[in-house]
């Protein structure tokens, strides 16, 4: 059973600091916010799932760097974003591997939507010093591709409701998440 | 029930023309099947009655129970009673199964359907199409095999009631026993539903040994070059379509 941490920043521009000792679940919420989150995997074999998912409005800047201290330690970062109108909107993700971590699982997949005409960057980084990691990392930037629509409105969905159907696949993008805890976050997917 | 009226269709913003004064009448509680070789248009005609985005229709009318739907939304096409069963079903991650058919279930009658009964009906109709009911809250076609992709449509068939159903290539991709469910279920839709017309797109006649059609045609070059009974798919099967293309309607 993994630890699991909720945060939902509205409107602010914070730091995270994190140093992980057991298996944990991280699921970050962002409302138009700056961040930077630094995570040290600090035991042998601790297991780290990070879910970040954000809407945004202004200028804006998400920064992650997970650092692999130990051996056998294990990330998954999901990375998801909406642009919203034609703003900026960079992600900075960074999975850092040292020389003497062996057998480090380190994966991270970036998305980001832009829904008008903004201008979206994502920077991933795999930063590996070491023979023996498994490592992937995906960006992709763009807007709901056509087929969805196709596909939803072809079962009579009007294009609001299939787009307020792909929002939400897209930013609550994990089954294990408890809606409870992230209402705000909820209703501000229904004002996009 | 449907009528195509020398319908011209290409790609959208490319010069290629897909469907050539393409023409067929359809009438409630027809079946009809198109054969043709690869390339001729079959599946193409299959996403303009569906209002595809990749396609444009340049000329010709497309009625449904009297109506130009032309320029209909595809949504709105689909209110109407059209459903198409596609060939390689789209999967999308993130929206699930019940929420989706729950949503689509509702614009379709109009109103909110409760989640409680709806939880309920699917149970039962996932059994006849022998999906596993927790597929139901798994991602659209998300790590669906090929079959279970084809089963999922015909459940959303099932579900939504059309009117007129398009099958585009059911057969591809699935087994021999998964066929005879799958077309099990449509002809039992059928039975309960008597005034549906269904659109074949095959490449063979096995799926017409299941769901008999009423006519056969030939498509070739964008356009219907002949027509006949369920022997014209078995004489296709034998002889190809070597000989079939004058633009001569039987």
């Amino acid at each position: 059973m993994s630890k699991k941490i909720y945060i939902v920043d509205d409107n602010e521009n914070k730091n995270y600091k994190y140093n992980i000792k057991e298996d944990t679940d991280i699921y970050h919420f962002s409302i138009n916010s700056s961040c930077e989150v630094e995570i040290d995997l600090e035991k042998e074999g601790v297991c780290l799932n990070y879910f970040y998912n954000n809407i945004n409005y202004d200028d804006n800047k998400f920064s992650i760097k997970v650092n692999h201290l130990k051996s056998n330690t294990h990330s998954e970062l999901y990375n998801h974003g909406v642009n919203v109108f034609c703003n900026k909107l960079m992600y900075y993700v960074d999975g850092v591997v040292l020389k003497n971590s062996s057998k480090c699982i380190c994966n991270q997949d970036n998305q980001i939507i832009n829904m008008d005409n903004g201008k979206s960057t994502i920077c991933p980084n795999l930063l590996i010093d070491n023979y023996d990691v498994d490592s992937n990392h995906a960006a992709y930037i763009g807007k709901f591709k056509d087929e969805y629509m196709f596909y939803l409105m072809s079962r009579g969905i009007s294009r609001e409701e299939a787009y307020r159907l792909l929002l939400h696949g897209f930013l609550i993008n994990s089954e294990k998440i408890e809606k409870d805890k992230i209402e705000l976050f909820l209703n501000e997917i229904e004002k996009i | 029930m449907l009528e195509i009226n020398n319908l011209n269709a290409k790609v959208k913003d490319k010069d290629i023309e897909i469907l050539k004064d393409f023409s067929l009448k359809i009438n409630k509680s027809e079946v009809h099947a198109i054969m043709g070789p690869n390339g001729t248009g079959k599946s193409t005609l299959a996403k303009v009655l569906m209002g595809h985005y990749g396609y444009e229709t340049t000329s010709g009318d497309i009625n449904f129970f009297g109506e130009n739907i032309n320029s209909l939304e595809v949504n709105e096409r689909a209110k109407r009673g059209i459903f198409l069963c596609m060939q390689d079903p789209t999967v999308i991650e993130g929206v699930s199964n019940s929420e989706f058919l729950r949503t689509a279930k509702g614009e379709i009658i109009g109103e909110k359907v409760n989640l409680y009964s709806f939880i309920k009906d699917m149970e039962s109709a996932m059994k006849s199409v022998n999906l596993d009911s927790s597929m139901l809250h798994r991602s659209l076609n998300h790590g669906f095999s090929g079959g279970e992709k084809k089963k999922n449509e015909v459940l959303q068939l099932k579900v939504l009631k059309p009117k007129f159903i398009i099958l585009d290539e059911l057969d591809s991709g699935l087994d021999v026993d998964s066929l005879r469910i799958v077309c099990e279920n449509i002809n039992a839709y059928i039975e309960e539903n008597p005034e549906t017309s269904i659109l074949i797109i095959t490449h063979y006649p096995r799926i017409l040994e299941y769901i008999k059609p009423d006519y056969v045609h030939v498509m070739v070059d964008g356009k219907i070059q002949k027509t006949g009974t369920i022997d014209l798919a078995f004489e296709v099967e034998k002889d190809g379509y070597v000989g079939i293309g004058s633009g001569v309607n039987e």
